[in-house]
């Protein structure tokens, strides 16, 4: 026997959360755009999305953030720390390459120095996933060893029942578990079969991917030049991507009063690495687009453990000039050896 | 033959007689529907373009790449007549050198595609096509439904698309009309405009953009396809066109002679907007 949650009760079970004190979160469409948003009713939510356009991540680390506001005076300096609000949040109906991202973003964020403005949300933050039970032709979760079932950054997991009137439900961390305890009358036991996963095929060798990378004599390889030839170097796949956290600290206002902020930027940019002198050792797309993946795949494994890649697919899918991780790893896998 | 296997031919003759030594055309996309930018530099290569109902990008934005044409050599490039209208363009802006493209033309109607005549810019003549050419119905009546609003609603209906913006620039970067070297955006000592993705930076950046394409657009729609958030860019860009045209009875990309409206100057020219 396992717990389960009924659809007819999520509109308790959402009033509960708030009760308890928890904004809630969950996929919605508004203006022609899928995201994370807050809701109040289940009708709120955008269930039939196999992924929101928008990730998760923009709640944790968002695209435009304030950190500092200062004055400058003639006798004296005033500044003023910018902390984000400290509201505890329930995110419903992530799925697992969303919450994965989390996940692998975490020892980012708390390496030489404990990043406050994503820690503080993320501790207050619980993730409850949903498993697939659809895939398009973009998803690649398998291809970089994680699954439409993965609970990595999950707090709590809901496994579709197969009737489609609700979910199962487990607690997979400490926080997951205390979220239950606020809706236990919402909860029944139960044994209705839940919905099969979807089969996501493996689409690049992994393995071989990273040893590819890994080897210095391909650093200079044309392969980068061909397969980067029509990547016209926005920012789409960068800003839509759940791992990728490269940032850029502005100065917004004058010489005297205004706000620092800490903005998303992109390695796809021209002035990524532009340096005060002009000079810019990635001065080319190819260069630019060979960083991308070589950070995901090479240099933040070898610092962090992990791969900077959920196979969430929204590089490719939402691409302009339909390039993306996935070509590129393939392409790789494929070379002759 | 057909159009696939007229320009695999005629793209594989041109680059095997050296007459350019680049064809920029279409080639399998990641799904069945989905179809990518291909540049050929070998007959061999030659053999993988795709030419059908769904090429619909334009492809003329990869000519302005810096340092394609320096050489002065020759590029061939698949363009239905938005991307010939966009060379119209950029040739009247001096950014192309009419004889650096050979250009292969197809127009596609609903699901069939036919092959265009000519391969220099100046075998096209575009002017009536396009003066007569109507957007589709759902861009005019989305077009209609914003006219009818008041300032207020106008201005929350952007402000709520706007406020979505991440500034990917994807826009610009599909644009063949967006070559700047270095976007006023991107300009950083100082930085005029600021990098914040907030609502008000959003607002200057597609408000910059807007400006900057009017009377130059060539209603291609890459940037309203690339917007990885949805924002309707073809009504802000038909409705600059439309402004043109009615106050200047200019219309971009006619042909590759006319002088820039907003850098030329007629004495009969209306002055109604000068106080």
């Amino acid at each position: 026997m396992t717990r389960i949650l009924l659809r007819n009760k999520l509109d308790d079970c959402i009033a509960a959360w708030q009760k308890a004190g928890f904004s809630v979160f969950a996929p919605v469409r508004q203006h022609e755009m899928s995201s994370f948003g807050e809701v109040q009713k289940a009708s709120d939510m955008a269930f039939d999305l196999v992924l929101p356009e928008r990730t998760i991540k923009d709640h944790f680390f968002p695209q435009t953030e304030p950190l500092i506001k200062y004055k400058i005076g003639k006798q004296q300096i005033d500044s003023e720390t910018m902390t984000p609000p400290d509201r505890k949040r329930v995110f419903f109906g992530v799925r697992p390459c969303d919450a994965s991202g989390l996940a692998i973003d975490d020892p980012l964020f708390g390496w030489d120095y404990k990043d406050d403005y994503w820690f503080r949300r993320r501790d207050n933050s619980v993730i409850v996933t949903i498993v697939c039970t659809e895939a398009d032709d973009f998803c690649m979760c398998t291809s970089v060893k994680l699954s439409p079932e993965s609970d990595k950054g999950a707090d709590v997991m809901l496994r579709p029942l197969a009737n489609g009137a609700g979910w199962q439900v487990e607690a997979v961390s400490e926080r997951g578990t205390a979220l239950l305890e606020t809706i236990p009358s919402l909860l029944q036991e139960n044994s209705e079969p839940t919905a099969p996963v979807p089969q996501v095929a493996e689409k690049f060798d992994l393995e071989k991917v990273m040893e590819w990378l890994a080897s210095k004599e391909n650093f200079e390889s044309q392969f980068w030049k061909d397969i980067s030839l029509r990547c016209v170097g926005c920012g789409s796949c960068t800003f839509l991507c759940p791992t990728c956290h490269c940032f850029d600290i502005q100065d917004e206002g004058d010489t005297y009063a205004g706000i620092r902020r800490k903005n998303w930027d992109s390695c796809s940019f021209s002035l990524f690495t532009m340096h005060t002198s002009g000079h810019n050792p990635r001065n080319t797309q190819s260069t630019r687009w060979r960083q991308r993946i070589m950070h995901k795949f090479n240099y933040y494994r070898g610092k962090f453990g992990v791969n900077s890649c959920s196979g969430c697919g929204r590089c490719t899918r939402q691409c302009p000039v339909d390039m993306g991780i996935t070509e590129t790893l393939q392409a790789i896998s494929n070379l002759p050896r | 033959m057909g159009i696939q296997e007229q320009y695999r031919s005629e793209a594989a003759a041109l680059l095997s007689s050296g007459e350019v030594k680049l064809v920029i055309g279409f080639g399998e996309g990641s799904t069945a529907d989905r179809r990518r930018p291909l540049f050929a530099r070998t007959p061999e290569e030659a053999q993988k373009f795709v030419l059908d109902a769904a090429c619909i990008a334009n492809l003329s934005t990869y000519l302005v790449t810096e340092g394609l044409l320096s050489d002065g050599k020759k590029v061939a490039v698949f363009l239905k007549p938005d991307g010939i209208r966009s060379v119209n363009i950029l040739i009247s802006e001096a950014q192309l050198k009419p004889d650096q493209v050979v250009i292969l033309g197809y127009a596609i109607d609903k699901a069939e595609i036919t092959a265009l005549e000519g391969r220099n810019i100046s075998d096209f003549s575009l002017g009536e096509e396009i003066r007569s050419h109507t957007p589709p119905p759902h861009i005019l009546q989305e077009a209609e439904r914003i006219e009818e609003m008041n300032p207020a609603e106008r201005f929350e209906f952007w402000k709520a698309h706007f406020s979505k913006c991440i500034k990917c620039y994807a826009c610009r970067q599909v644009c063949p009309m967006c070559y700047c070297r270095r976007c006023i955006v991107d300009v950083n000592q100082p930085q005029w405009v600021s990098t914040s993705s907030h609502t008000l930076g959003n607002f200057e950046w597609n408000i910059v953009r807007a400006f900057h394409l009017a009377g130059r657009c060539a209603a291609c729609g890459a940037c309203d396809r690339a917007c990885p958030v949805n924002i309707p860019l073809r009504l802000v860009n038909y409705r600059m066109g439309k402004e043109v045209i009615d106050a200047f009875d200019y219309c971009a990309g006619e042909n590759s002679s006319q002088k820039p409206v907003l850098a030329s100057f007629k004495q009969d020219d209306p002055e109604t907007f000068i106080l």
